[in-house]
């Protein structure tokens, strides 16, 4: 089996097909400390790909509530739970991924939920880790936790759907990084339900394919971004370009973010998929669970995080997350201002790092009025 | 346009002809496309076994290239849209969103969020920044649903019980004009479908009838004998018309469109003209209902603190705080569009606080978290005032020159002192910072600068006193006298100590600051140690947020939430909490300010208004450009009135309903937007079993179907927002934008018009049966302008928007971009002028005022901020006033009223005035707990994934809201794809041995709950009787039960549909309205609350609209609340919650639920799957 060079466990490690880096790789940044779980990321999603018979329970994009909830119920503590054990070194990872972890036969560790489990998919809304009792305070990390976890398919570098499929009927595109499932050819044998470790790909009983998340390119191909994240209220979304490794531009605010300095971790790098969905970890979650989930670097990400009010160029960066529908490419701190071009270079947003404060006059003689903040 | 690989476009064109079957792609993607979105693969199969014909595709690696992506256009014909417009999405959730609708083949098949409120821009060329987009939510983008939905009000419909009493020609009791109970039989009769003429005149002929049959002393004697209160008959005034009520559900959500309603209840003026054959001097209308009070959304102690009715800034100033306290305001779930500037502040360094009665949502975002006892914040807040004066961080500074705590107080009378009695021959001050109003005098609304004071209110208030500690003598100080002035006096007054001063008339008095009162007070009976026990809060959070709030002088924003304003000490909580602002120099500043957030309110912004809602309906103005002669014909009420069984407040012998609040018996409804009036009451069932009956007429204008419909004789079907034809206006009390709901190009839907064009319509029919063409030239413009003419009277009379160009405006939001509301400041800061400018408030001593000297807070024990327990959420004796004696305290009794001490039903809790310090309070027990099973308090906060019902009751909706929905419905149970269920402790659930996932009863004070007189036997005891999912819920405390107040309740039709339909919905099949229970709803165990502080005659407030202050009653500003957050109830096990029936819910069996966690969840919880070396 070939060896591929994955940045993210930082070691080469086994993949079915030749390395292979599209030219430019989709790439998103989720901050957990602001998402709210509004779900509105999944309706704008549900209301644009999948209202059709037969995707009743198919949600490309769903929030969770972590560590109760699951969509499909428990898809990350099943594959954790069969990967065994996970040991990082520094910033390498020893242990298995689920190309590595392989049952005979197969080409993916993976397991396919049932039905049943695509159900109730807000199970465990809000619900912390421990009882409350009766009052209580607490500060810094919480003792008790809840956070939520937006999730897409994370067009992952080293797709394991991809690596999965007996037809080769998925594939990844070289303009974007955006995997895709190939309605033509796909014939529902359902390996690549089983081997996407976050349960991205859904099988739909009506059209007897499996389907997923398609990056929403008939926008991303007009420089758009995204539904869910052109809806994203809690502006908790970026999608733009990431570099190569090696290769990151300190005004791109994905590489900003994730390379440069590194806030966003991947999610589940234990995996070994290199996923494209970076994550800012919550700062109030004990970090032992986070660096199960986000990998070895949380404290630092999370303390990277909280300077990034003395850091302009991190806060320019973030700054640009939900003020425009247009794909950002490059960014820059301006007079107070964050600024965010196209890949055109042409300037598409500028906002204030502080929304500005006006006081009008009392009295508006050109309008002969009285203006009050009391009406 | 599929890559910028050459060869992917050729093997993409060359797999295009091999459809097979003789479809080709493009017929195959127009049949795909045509049954909108989502639908492309709903083609059963056709789609894999069309595309399975195809020929072999040789693929090497598929992560390189791929040589079959002709297919990938599908999804693209599926995205493209036909075309785009823009409308309005404005529940009552203070957002207000510019929507961009995707159109295709002629329907609204996806929507998404305009981007344009970063392009607004004022008449001074300021612009909003993109800061502020994206804009909508989930409830926005599910409408889809909703526009072509199975509950979409399609056309007017009659009730047939409703209908025969008409024909009849409106039958009644000889002596009482009582309706025959036959006609009565609202929620149970079949709808029928009538013309939209038929609708306007049936309507009219009711409220004709029913002006008719009460107008007169004979009228009036009906209504006593019908069994209202006396005093509720007398304040008809022999008029009948004013037993019509109008409502405008959240009226500020439509200049035009809503207060249709108001100006139709101001119309009916000439309808009392006919009957009595009055003139206009002596006509009267009908009456309007209140709204942001009836919501419970009014914190009613900000009236009686600031003189207005609510203090709270746009959201986005918490830019500039160093400090945020959301404070019983789950500010993530109820303020979505806004909670970005929550979190981004937090990254730029600001610290976040939440106070809550769970671990709730916005928790998470905490950096500090305190969890409290439901009902009991104002014990909370005096208890951090009690950390402040202890330990010397109160900014007495502040207290000085912004409060009444310098003010002397009387010994003798508890009166503050007046300069008048002080001084010989004294004269008020000329006051430079208020315009005094002579009598008789107007003044419109644009040259208003700040408070307009009636010359005779002015000088009944005098002048007060301070003891100045330079001159050591007692001062005069005018309401002039504060703020940003109050150094050019050169006082210093005292806020400790005792001072015999002697009078004009030569007696002497002691008097003591108020402060030295509200420093005893809390000293004495609210110390961390006491509060602690109280609230639950453990002292070192006491103490550790009071210390932080000092520490941020200026600079803390405290956002107050619902939460604390749905219990019955709410006006408490407003005063302690204001306190506790004060202390910390936290009012009026830019990012140092306290709020209230709930619901969208504050219509006053249009404070042009008037020009509308009070044209004088006798001489209506057909010139566009002609000045409006107005006159307000219509009253003002409180819906709290008929919510409480269409009762006033007696106590024994005392009335104490307010003279100024007086409502009149409710003989007819008519409603817009509004499921809260019926739907949602406090004590649902009860309003609908008992009260309704009392109604003659019931009205409701929807466009979507709810349980307020299903009550209703006649529901007007009106357009959806996104199928407008009369633009209207709204603006958001959190965030500072003006919005239009512009006409739409969608066509309508179905056979539905405007809510203006219905109350027109009903006004013309009237005009018809009584021969008088003057009711159609009330409504002229609607015909000849499309109603704009109304709304630029409005528009340019209003402070906030005098200026704009109407059709500018309406304009740029087609465009999808708002204009900023042209308020003093941008952002909107609440009490700017005051806290910032140091102008007076609009209270009688141009202070904040603590103290209350009005004889209705006296004899309640309430002239200064002191805690109640709550009314019926406690495991205490309800609504005792907890504090030690004070020479403040002297209530009266309910044997001073004619009543007995020892009568504790809920009833009879309202006005009982017992104190106890909380060393005996605790030793008590809420009279229920004597009863089996009577144990918990149970509240029903609001929530995400609905704002009011909007959004939840929609499928995709539906099925996020909480852990029990299921798109596919496996257990037949379910009421729909989503459920309502309680959160409860879990080992609260497993003592009453209920599993997580279980259905179960949860019942209320058997005395009213679930409605007055149910019999276990009674078809609408069934109905009404809450069941629900229980889940297992770590976060809420013990004995502190949660439901979301989103989700719409059951009715006679949606009982009967669960039951007997073979799908197992709880879905009415006539009229499509859908239930999110079994039976009952989360008003099941609410009920109808009053108290006296709510009502009173005498307090000093700002008026509704405009700057003009007065005396007693205002609609939305001073008048009831309720306390819909109050219950105490008994939860019993009906069933499992497995499917069917039978053992334990999947999710808990699979280990996946809190308390049932299997070996992998714990150590997933754990993080123990991963090691790092």
């Amino acid at each position: 089996m070939p060896k591929v060079k994955n940045w993210q466990i930082n070691r080469d490690m086994d993949y079915p097909y030749e390395d292979s880096r599209p030219d430019k790789q989709i790439a998103y940044i989720f901050d957990t400390n602001k998402c709210i779980e509004c779900q509105t990321c999944t309706i704008a999603c549900k209301t644009t790909w999948t209202s059709g018979k037969g995707q009743e329970q198919i949600f490309w994009n769903n929030v969770e509530t972590k560590p109760y909830g699951g969509y499909p119920q428990a898809w990350d503590v099943k594959l954790l739970d069969k990967l065994k054990a996970q040991r990082w070194k520094g910033d390498s990872y020893e242990g298995k991924t689920v190309f590595e972890n392989v049952p005979f036969g197969d080409q993916v560790e993976g397991h396919r939920p049932e039905e049943d489990d695509y159900a109730h998919p807000n199970l465990g809304e809000d619900e912390i880790t421990g009882t409350v009792e009766g009052g209580q305070y607490f500060t810094g990390i919480h003792h008790q936790w809840m956070f939520y976890l937006a999730r897409i398919c994370n067009h992952c570098t080293y797709p394991a759907c991809l690596a999965a499929c007996p037809r080769k009927a998925i594939y990844k595109r070289d303009e974007d990084g955006i995997v895709l499932v190939d309605q033509s050819r796909c014939r529902g044998y359902q390996e690549c339900v089983k081997a996407c470790p976050y349960k991205k790909v859904f099988y739909n009983a009506m059209t007897r394919t499996s389907e997923k998340c398609i990056g929403c390119y008939p926008r991303v191909e007009k420089g758009l971004q995204p539904r869910c994240v052109e809806s994203c209220i809690g502006k908790i979304r970026l999608q733009g370009w990431l570099s190569k490794p090696g290769e990151a531009r300190a005004d791109n605010p994905i590489d900003q973010l994730v390379h440069i300095k590194k806030v966003a971790l991947p999610l589940y790098p234990q995996y070994g998929t290199e996923p494209n969905v970076y994550y800012i970890p919550p700062v109030h979650v004990p970090r032992k669970f986070l660096e199960q989930m986000f990998g070895p670097s949380v404290e630092t990400a999370i303390e990277n995080y909280m300077a990034a009010k003395d850091d302009k160029e991190a806060l320019a960066a973030m700054l640009m997350f939900g003020n425009t529908p247009q794909i950002i490419t490059k960014c820059k701190h301006e007079d107070s201002h964050a600024v965010g071009f196209n890949d055109k270079g042409e300037e598409v947003v500028r906002v204030p790092l502080t929304e500005p404060f006006i006081v009008r006059r009392h009295y508006d003689e050109k309008f002969k009025s009285f203006r009050l903040n009391t009406a | 346009m599929a890559g910028s690989n050459g060869k992917q476009m050729v093997s993409a064109q060359a797999a295009e002809p091999v459809i097979g079957k003789g479809v080709n792609r493009r017929s195959f993607l127009q049949v795909a496309c045509g049954a909108g979105a989502g639908a492309v693969f709903s083609q059963t199969s056709a789609f894999a076994e069309l595309f399975g014909f195809m020929q072999p595709v040789h693929v090497d690696s598929p992560l390189k290239s791929y040589p079959n992506r002709g297919w990938e256009k599908t999804y693209r014909n599926l995205y493209e849209p036909d075309s785009t417009f823009h409308f309005l999405c404005a529940p009552n959730d203070t957002h207000n969103c510019l929507l961009t609708a995707y159109v295709k083949n002629g329907v609204v098949v996806r929507i998404g969020p305009s981007f344009g409120f970063g392009e607004a821009k004022d008449t001074d060329g300021n612009q909003a920044s993109h800061r502020w987009d994206p804009r909508c939510c989930t409830k926005g983008l599910s409408l889809i649903r909703r526009f072509y939905g199975h509950r979409r009000a399609k056309e007017p419909m009659i009730r047939k019980g409703f209908k025969e009493w008409s024909d009849a020609g409106h039958p009644r009791d000889a002596t009482t004009g009582k309706v025959p109970e036959q006609y009565l039989n609202r929620g149970q009769d079949p709808f029928e479908k009538i013309t939209w003429d038929q609708a306007y005149e049936y309507a009219a002929r009711a409220m004709k009838n029913i002006s008719e049959t009460y107008s007169g002393t004979s009228g009036q004697e009906k209504l006593v004998a019908q069994g209202y209160d006396p005093a509720m008959a007398e304040a008809t005034m022999g008029a009948g018309t004013q037993t019509l009520k109008f409502r405008g559900g959240m009226a500020a959500l439509g200049a035009t469109r809503l207060f249709a309603q108001y100006r139709n209840a101001n119309v009916m003026a000439l309808l009392d003209s006919h009957i009595r054959g009055v003139g206009p001097d002596k006509a009267l209308g009908g009456r309007g209902f209140d709204n942001y009070s009836w919501h419970t959304d009014l914190p009613p102690g900000h009236p009686m603190v600031t003189g207005q009715q609510t203090n709270d800034w746009d959201l986005c100033n918490v830019e500039h705080s160093n400090l945020i306290i959301a404070w019983g305001m789950n500010w993530i779930t109820t303020k979505m569009p806004d909670a970005h500037w929550l979190t981004e502040a937090r990254i730029k360094g600001a610290k976040v606080v939440v106070i809550a009665t769970d671990y709730s949502a916005t928790m998470c975002k905490a950096d500090e978290g305190l969890i409290v006892r439901p009902g009991t914040t104002p014990a909370l807040a005096l208890g951090m005032c009690h950390v402040l004066l202890k330990e010397d961080r109160a900014d007495m500074d502040y207290l000085r020159r912004f409060t009444d705590m310098p003010l002397l107080l009387r010994d003798d009378t508890l009166d503050l002192l007046r300069a008048g009695d002080v001084f010989p021959d004294y004269k008020n001050k000329e006051l430079k910072n208020a315009r005094i109003l002579k009598k008789g005098e107007k003044i419109h609304p644009l040259q208003q600068p700040g408070p307009v004071i009636p010359e005779g209110l002015r000088e009944s208030w005098g002048d007060y006193v301070v003891y100045d500690e330079k001159t050591k003598e007692p001062q005069a100080v005018s309401r002039d006298d504060m703020g940003a002035t109050f150094a050019i006096t050169g006082l210093a007054p005292a806020l400790e100590g005792s001072y015999t001063v002697k009078l004009a008339n030569g007696e002497e008095v002691t008097c003591q600051p108020v402060f030295a009162h509200m420093k005893k007070l809390i000293m004495e009976s609210y110390d961390p140690r006491t509060v602690s026990e109280l609230t639950w809060a453990p002292v070192e959070g006491i103490e550790a947020i009071a210390r932080l709030i000092a520490e941020n002088n200026g600079k803390t924003s405290i956002a107050v939430g619902m939460g604390p304003n749905q219990f019955f000490n709410n006006d408490l909580k407003d005063r302690a909490q204001f306190l506790l602002a004060a202390m910390t120099g936290n009012i009026g500043k830019v990012g140092g300010n306290i709020g209230s957030y709930a619901g969208n309110y504050r219509a006053a912004f249009f404070s042009g208004l008037g020009q509308y809602i009070k044209e004088d309906p006798f001489n209506p103005q057909l010139d566009p450009e002609g000045e409006i002669s107005m006159k307000g014909y219509w009253k003002g009420e409180s819906v709290h009135y008929w919510n409480h069984g269409d009762t006033v407040l007696r106590k024994g012998k005392a009335l104490l309903t307010g003279k100024t609040h007086m409502p009149t018996p409710t003989k007819s409804i008519h409603v817009s937007n509004s499921n809260s009036l019926i739907g949602n009451a406090k004590g649902h069932f009860d309003t609908v079993i008992n009260t309704l009956r009392k109604c003659d007429f019931v009205g409701v204008n929807e466009w979507w179907w709810t349980s307020s419909c299903e009550y209703a004789d006649i529901v007007f079907a009106v357009d959806a927002w996104s199928e407008m034809k009369v633009p209207d206006a709204t603006i958001s009390v959190t965030n500072p934008f003006l919005y239009i709901f512009p006409d739409t190009p969608l066509p309508r839907a179905y056979n539905t018009t405007s809510d203006n064009e219905v109350a027109a319509g009903i006004a013309r029919a009237m005009g018809k049966l009584v021969g008088d063409d003057r009711f159609d030239k009330n409504w002229a413009f609607l015909e000849k302008d499309n109603g704009k003419t109304y709304l630029r009277r409005v528009l340019s009379n209003s402070n906030v928007s005098a200026g704009y160009d109407l059709e500018e405006i309406i304009a740029k939001a087609k465009k999808g971009v708002p204009v900023p509301m042209l308020t003093r400041t941008y952002p909107k800061v609440g009490g700017y002028e005051q806290g910032t400018e140091g102008k007076p408030y609009y209270t009688k001593t141009g202070r904040l005022e603590f103290y209350r000297e009005e004889p209705e807070f006296k004899d309640s024990g309430e002239s200064l901020p002191i805690h109640r327990e709550p009314i019926d959420s406690t495991f205490y004796e309800p609504n005792v006033i907890v504090a030690e004696a004070h020479p403040l305290l002297n209530p009266k009794s309910p044997e001073d009223y004619g009543a007995k001490t020892s009568d504790l039903s809920a009833d009879d809790r309202q006005a009982r005035h017992v104190i106890k310090p909380w060393r005996e309070l605790k030793n008590t027990k809420h009279p229920l707990m004597e009863k089996d099973g009577f144990r918990f308090i149970f509240h029903t906060p609001k929530y995400r994934h609905g704002a009011h019902t909007t959004g939840a009751d929609v499928d995709i909706m539906a099925v996020w809201f909480g852990p029990f929905g299921d798109m596919h419905r496996k257990d037949k149970r379910m009421p729909y794809s989503g459920e309502g269920y309680a959160d409860i402790n879990p080992l609260d659930a497993k003592e009453l041995g209920i599993e997580d996932g279980d259905y179960i009863w949860m019942d209320a004070d058997p005395n009213h709950s679930p409605y007055h007189g149910w019999k276990p036997e009674d078809e609408a005891y069934k109905m009404a009787r809450l069941q629900c999912r229980a889940r297992y819920y770590p976060g809420t405390p013990r004995g502190v039960v949660k439901m979301w107040h989103n989700m719409a309740g059951s009715t006679f039709g949606t009982y009967k549909g669960h039951i007997t339909r073979a799908d197992g919905l709880a879905r009415n099949s006539h009229t499509g309205y859908q239930s999110m229970y079994r039976s009952g709803s989360h008003q099941s165990c609410t009920r109808g609350y009053l108290k006296p502080t709510w009502m009173t005659d005498s307090l000093v407030r700002k008026d509704l609209i405009g700057q003009t202050v007065g005396t007693g009653f205002a609609p939305d500003v001073h008048c009831p609340t309720g306390a819909p957050r109050e219950s105490f109830i008994k939860i019993t096990k009906k069933e499992d919650g497995g499917m069917n029936g039978e053992g334990l819910w999947s999710p808990a069996k699979k280990g996946l639920r809190p308390t049932y966690e299997n070996e992998q969840m714990k150590k997933f919880i754990g993080g123990d799957y991963v090691e790092k070396g």
